[in-house]
């Protein structure tokens, strides 16, 4: 599902490389942790799968996808495949859960009675039945994550990325998020998730993909946060 | 592709930039109302152009008596004899296309019924009037050189190019021409550059939306039009205040100055000239909502 060979990113007038020769392989429906100090190219890698940043050297394919071959006009559709969930929510302010979820059916042309039953439907997935309508700054910093991930998987993508969505939440809270996390990586959704969070991937006992100044030290199925050391 | 969904952001970005909607607004509308005016001059000048081309003449005048003219001065006025041979001395003339001889009694009539003489024509008489050759060239470039071969002749007064006289008048229409073209090229920099203020500001504004839609895999026409549709519709309300404008233009100064010209500026010209500037008006504003995207929308 995503495939990284020998994948080199060095970010203009930076001497230091954000990812070092890395070599992964994701399958398909597989939950796999990435874990690392701060700066330790995390959130790059998360990038590269998205083509928002395009590697110095090294192969990527996601979806069976060769992303170098893949024409600035035909990433969008990539993206339609792949959900995406950051630390900040990134909600719209001015719509209320409904419009939040459904702008993004509506950006890709959707038609209006699809998106009128599958919004519903997926926030029921989340948990937020009932809050279709409380805009965002009446929800908890938990229950705007779940709009996020409601919106990020209302698509039905394939591939789920999430960039320390349980950064901005408390542990308590954050359980509820990984149980959702965990619900929609049921449906077969490989999800990819970059945390700082030791408590949860502990908890989970997923694979766990460890990088430390852009190099993978450690890559282990139902791994814990901190083994290494 | 959802009409409405497009609609509703071009709606919202024009009234949350409204002070800049106006401004480029007002700023199209001028500049193409004036780039209307040139071209409704140019239409005007160059339909009288052909007109006159067809009509304009040499005068040659004769001497008569009392003739206060440097030729003529001190002699009689020309004779009969006098008369045919100078006919005859310009028919035989290669460049000239034909000669018709105009008596005192017909310029009278002339320059009676000519309107802007009518405060004139009470106290002028026909003994007034000069007779004259009206000469007509084949090519009217060749003036200079029949003028010179005509007036050594005995009996010839004095001789007058009919376009030295309307030279000037085209000099003028010419000169209002071009500096309505120059202020319409200045206003045409100022809208572009309002215009790919207007953008900037407006994908700043939505800036959250255009990253969530760039996520979520929206297309890059569906992030771009309403930001080259909001440029479009505020360079389409410009180009109907221009419209209205050159209409005002048309009735207040053209139809009053019509009077005076052969061949009045129509309405089909008018229409030509608002579709025209309508036309560049949209354009520019495409071109430089697409230029700043580039610039400020990474897709
Ligand atoms: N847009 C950029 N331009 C230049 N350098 C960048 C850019 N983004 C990241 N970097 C650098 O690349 C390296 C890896 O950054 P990255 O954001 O991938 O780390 P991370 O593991 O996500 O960190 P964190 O846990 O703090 O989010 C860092 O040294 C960072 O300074
Ligand atoms: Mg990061």
């Amino acid at each position: 599902m995503i495939h990284f060979d020998n994948v080199t990113k060095v970010y203009a007038n930076q001497n230091r490389p954000a990812l070092d020769h890395v070599s992964v392989d994701v399958d398909k429906g597989e939950f796999v942790f990435l874990v690392g100090p701060s700066g330790s190219g995390k959130s790059t890698f998360l990038r590269l799968v998205l083509k928002e940043e395009r590697p110095n050297s090294g192969a990527i394919h996601v979806a069976g996808k060769d992303l170098a071959r893949l024409s600035n006009f035909k990433v969008p559709h990539l993206r339609r495949r792949i959900g995406c969930v950051f630390q900040d929510f990134r909600l719209l302010p001015n719509k209320n859960v409904y419009e939040n979820v459904a702008f993004a059916l509506e950006v890709i042309g959707k038609p209006r009675r699809f998106i009128r039953k599958v919004v519903p439907e997926v926030i029921e997935l989340v948990g937020l039945e009932g809050k279709a309508h409380r805009m965002p700054d009446e929800l908890s910093g938990g229950e705007q994550q779940r709009v996020a991930m409601a919106r990020a998987f209302v698509n039905r993508p394939m591939i789920l990325l999430a960039d320390e969505p349980t950064g901005n939440i408390d542990p308590a809270t954050s359980i509820g998020i990984m149980k959702v996390l965990d619900r929609i990586n049921r449906t077969g959704t490989t999800v990819l998730m970059a945390t700082h969070d030791a408590a949860i991937v502990d908890s989970m006992r997923k694979r766990v993909v460890e990088l430390e100044d852009g190099k993978i030290v450690r890559d282990q199925s139902r791994g814990v946060y901190g083994q290494a050391y | 592709m959802r009409a409405n969904f497009i609609f509703s952001e071009v709606w919202i970005g024009l009234r949350r930039n409204l002070t800049m909607t106006i401004a480029v607004i007002v700023t199209v509308a001028v500049g193409m109302a004036l780039l209307g005016v040139g071209l409704m001059i140019n239409s005007q000048v160059s339909s009288m152009t052909g007109y006159w081309t067809d009509k304009v003449e040499l005068s040659v005048y004769l001497c008569k008596k009392g003739s206060p003219f440097e030729a003529c001065r001190d002699k009689s006025a020309i004779s009969q004899e006098q008369k045919v041979a100078l006919e005859g001395t310009i028919r035989e003339m290669p460049e000239v296309e034909s000669v018709v001889f105009e008596d005192a009694a017909k310029a009278y009539e002339n320059f009676t019924t000519s309107d802007s003489n009518r405060t004139l024509a009470a106290i002028v008489k026909v003994e007034d009037m000069p007779e004259s050759f009206r000469v007509k060239l084949r090519d009217p470039d060749t003036a200079a050189a029949v003028t010179e071969r005509i007036e050594g002749q005995a009996g010839v007064s004095n001789i007058i190019n009919e376009r030295d006289l309307l030279d000037n008048y085209f000099g003028f229409m010419g000169k209002l021409q071009y500096m309505a073209l120059g202020v319409a090229f200045l206003m045409v920099c100022a809208a572009t550059l309002l215009i790919g203020n207007t953008v900037r500001l407006s994908a700043y504004n939505r800036r959250r939306e255009t990253g969530i839609m760039r996520l979520v895999g929206a297309s890059n026409v569906y992030i771009q039009l309403p930001f080259v549709l909001e440029g479009v519709i505020a360079g389409l309300i410009g180009g109907v205040f221009a419209a209205v404008l050159l209409i005002i233009t048309k009735i207040m100064i053209f139809e009053g100055i019509q009077v005076y010209m052969p061949s009045p500026l129509g309405w089909d010209t008018v229409a030509a000239v608002i579709t025209g500037t309508m036309a560049v008006g949209v354009l520019i504003c495409i071109l430089a909502s697409f230029i700043t995207l580039r610039r400020y929308l990474r897709v």
